[in-house]
């Protein structure tokens, strides 16, 4: 499971060149917002172009299309046929473009972009569809709708936050928490991803590569846990038993099944 | 001791014929006056044939570029250039011809009696009545004078030239025995060009890959430990470098030995963390430098006898566990290249590049893989200014290579989770984003030589040819 989303914009080929490097599991390459009207065709042109050529299982590759009620979602969808990415990233999400998505470009896999309140009314049967991977909150366009002044410790976004979680949990779908705008505090943004690492969140979106590394700190094992969860492991396998004691502590299988998670996460990212 | 006021009065007094071999230091770097006010007088006076041996040479030289232009200076040996100077002699080469030295390599020809200075102008930014000088202070303050101290105690003729006189100076890096005469002049140069500012750690995604990347091959070679002792350059991406040896060291309550070469914040902070025992200065490369060289007992001004001399045995630089190093080129063989671009135009020099390597236990070059759209991996250098031999790792953003010699390195890394790949491999890595450049043969006339430390020629260099 990704830990991190970079988005890239589709029209800085300097950017796109060096994805592979940045250290994200997932690339979201940006045909929207950060791609302004005059530059939609030229970045259509150079992430198929890249696309054709370069292939990557990792980091999985994501494109961000424009919104499906807009004239460029068109040209988007013809752009993207029969290129080899991982998903969609669907921008102002709702049941009818993921549907839409979906007979659009079957053979990709969804992130829904929950970004406006609209959305929030239908989150179980956007995340209940079979073609939605995540749920991706887009918290900087949500306060916007709902007239919120963002803040450093996010407290207006608890609520939201916690809906993400709680709904793609229960449809078992990845969880990503919104980027961290402040690109000066490093302190900021791995309070504010630790602060979603404990809400649950899987996964959180970042806007500037310099990001990804703090990001990975929040949502991978720590040591001690690799440590610990190997003990576990260790000594349900030699001793045959689902219910022991460990440093004092009673240990069953919920227990031995998250430590096992814990080490598949940790050889997965190369931590062990 | 003689002062002089007057340039006037202090070149009827020296011996200046034509064929006069004349020396200068780089330590005032682009804000450097007074080569500039030599030369301008060895002009107006038409002095001829001249031999000139600046430790490095920049673009603020000008009054060098007249001379050139006027075909009155005969040969240059240095160890670095750029600016018009490096462009004029790329284009036109000189009557005799350029040679390329390292650091270590001049201190030793200079001492060896290969170089014969006849006149050493050593701008001082603190100069006592009696003729001893250092760097420290003074409105030109530099740090360290570390590549001008050979040129004192060699040359025939040592001047110092100040503008600011005191009477007495304490802890000298030049001394009066080996000095004819002061002049006095109101300014050295420019205080802006003459110390940079803090140089920026990078924040470039790429610059910070790399970091990380040598920063991990340091770790899991061994080389972070009680003791070691270290070198990097100023640039972004070996500032970057030490930043994540000093948290290293603090995590693991670790203390460096020494750093070594040119200073900057970044070890003086270390320094002042009791993160490094001490710090061997032969270049402050900013303000904080010069200060911490002015007050603090551990921080050591040296000469580039003392720093990188092959023929001294007791060089700082042969206890160096690992240097960082960039690169311009690099080829499948691992030379390197910092001297000549891929347009055959002079932009560097070896400077303390190949000593280090060749001395430190493990040498690393970090480089991009590729810049805008040019491969830094090349079948052949351009130019070699660092033998392959004496090169062991390559960091880029997107792989290490191990100099294959290294086998021992590549032992120690058999379980390693890095991007271990061959050379090749990485070149090809670029082919796949920049293509394969076409290759033209860019060298015309040969117009000079690139020596090694100690005294071997390893490359030529040549005129551009016009495509």
């Amino acid at each position: 499971m990704s830990r991190s989303f970079l988005f890239i914009p589709g029209d800085v080929p300097r950017m796109i060149q060096q994805l592979e490097i940045f250290g994200a599991d997932a690339i979201i390459l940006d045909l929207e917002d950060s791609v302004s009207m005059t530059q939609k065709d030229e970045a259509r042109h150079l992430v198929e172009s890249f696309l054709r050529k370069h292939h990557y299982q990792n980091p999985l590759i994501y494109i961000r299309v424009n919104p499906i009620d807009s004239e460029e979602y068109t040209y988007d969808i013809s752009t993207l046929q029969n290129l080899r990415i991982h998903g969609i990233v669907l921008p102002k999400a709702s049941l009818k473009g993921i549907e839409k998505v979906a007979k659009d470009l079957p053979q990709c896999k969804i992130i829904a972009l929950m970004e406006t309140p609209e959305a929030f009314l239908e989150i179980a049967a956007i995340a209940k569809h079979k073609r939605v991977e995540g749920l991706l909150l887009g918290a900087e366009d949500l306060a916007q709708a709902l007239n919120l002044e963002r803040t450093e410790k996010s407290d207006e976004i608890l609520y939201v936050r916690s809906q993400v979680v709680l709904t793609a949990k229960a449809f078992k779908k990845i969880a990503i928490d919104t980027p961290y705008t402040n690109l000066t505090s490093n302190e900021g943004l791995l309070e504010d991803a630790q602060k979603a690492r404990q809400l649950g969140f899987d996964a959180k979106a970042s806007i500037h590569p310099n990001h990804i590394d703090t990001i990975h700190q929040a949502f991978s094992p720590t040591k001690e846990n690799i440590k610990r969860a190997k003990r576990i492991v260790a000594y349900a396998e030699t001793h045959h038993t689902m219910r022991f004691s460990l440093d004092g502590k009673m240990v069953d299988k919920p227990i031995i099944e998250h430590a096992k998670a814990i080490l598949d996460a940790a050889k997965r990212y190369r931590l062990d | 001791m003689k002062i002089y006021r007057s340039l006037d009065d202090l070149f009827e007094s020296l011996p200046v014929v034509n064929g006069l071999s004349i020396s200068f230091h780089h330590h005032l770097r682009n804000g450097d006056g007074v080569q500039n006010l030599i030369l301008k007088k060895m002009n107006e006076l038409n002095i001829t044939k001249l031999k000139l041996y600046p430790s490095a040479i920049f673009p603020v030289h000008t009054e060098m570029l007249k001379l050139l232009q006027k075909g009155a200076i005969d040969a240059i040996t240095t160890n670095y250039l750029n600016g018009s100077v490096a462009e004029y002699i790329a284009e036109h080469g000189l009557p005799n011809q350029l040679k390329m030295q390292t650091h270590g390599g001049r201190s030793r020809a200079i001492i060896e009696g290969e170089t014969i200075i006849d006149i050493a102008f050593i701008a001082a930014p603190i100069v006592d009545e009696e003729g001893n000088a250092a760097g420290h202070d003074g409105p030109s303050a530099c740090g360290s004078l570390g590549y001008a101290i050979e040129d004192s105690v060699y040359a025939k003729h040592t001047i110092l030239i100040t503008d600011h006189l005191v009477k007495k100076l304490e802890q000298p890096q030049i001394f009066s025995q080996h000095v004819e005469a002061i002049l006095v002049v109101d300014s050295l140069g420019d205080r802006q060009g003459i110390v940079s500012g803090t140089t920026a750690i990078t924040k470039d995604p790429v610059g910070l890959r790399i970091a990380a990347n040598a920063a991990q091959l340091m770790d899991e070679l061994g080389l972070i430990k009680e003791g070691m002792n270290f070198q990097s350059g100023a640039g972004g991406i070996s500032l970057k470098v030490t930043e994540h040896l000093k948290n290293t060291l603090k995590a693991r309550k670790l203390k460096a030995g020494f750093f070594s070469g040119g200073i900057t914040q970044s070890h003086v902070n270390m320094l002042e963390d009791n993160l490094v025992n001490d710090l061997y200065d032969v270049q402050c490369f900013d303000l904080h430098a010069i200060q911490s060289l002015k007050k603090n007992p551990h921080h050591h001004a040296i000469s580039a006898h003392d720093y990188a001399n092959p023929a001294n045995p007791k060089r700082v630089i042969k206890d160096l566990d690992v240097v960082i190093l960039g690169a311009t080129e690099i080829d499948l063989d691992f030379n390197v290249n910092v001297t000549t671009d891929s347009y055959n135009t002079i932009i560097g020099g070896s400077g303390g590049h190949s000593d280090t390597a060749t001395d430190s236990r493990v040498s690393i070059i970090v480089t991009p893989l590729f810049k805008a759209r040019t491969p830094i991996i090349k079948e052949r250098v351009n130019t070699i200014t660092t033998l392959g031999k004496n090169i062991d790792c390559l960091v880029t953003e997107r792989g290490i290579a191990i100099n294959p010699k290294r086998t021992d390195l590549l032992a120690k890394l058999s379980n390693t989770h890095l991007p271990i790949y061959t050379i090749e491999t990485l070149l090809n890595k670029a082919y796949e984003y920049t293509g394969v450049p076409q290759s033209y043969d860019l060298k015309a006339q040969k117009i000079g030589v690139v020596e090694d430390r100690d005294g071997t020629i390893i490359d030529t260099l040549h005129t551009k040819k016009r495509r």
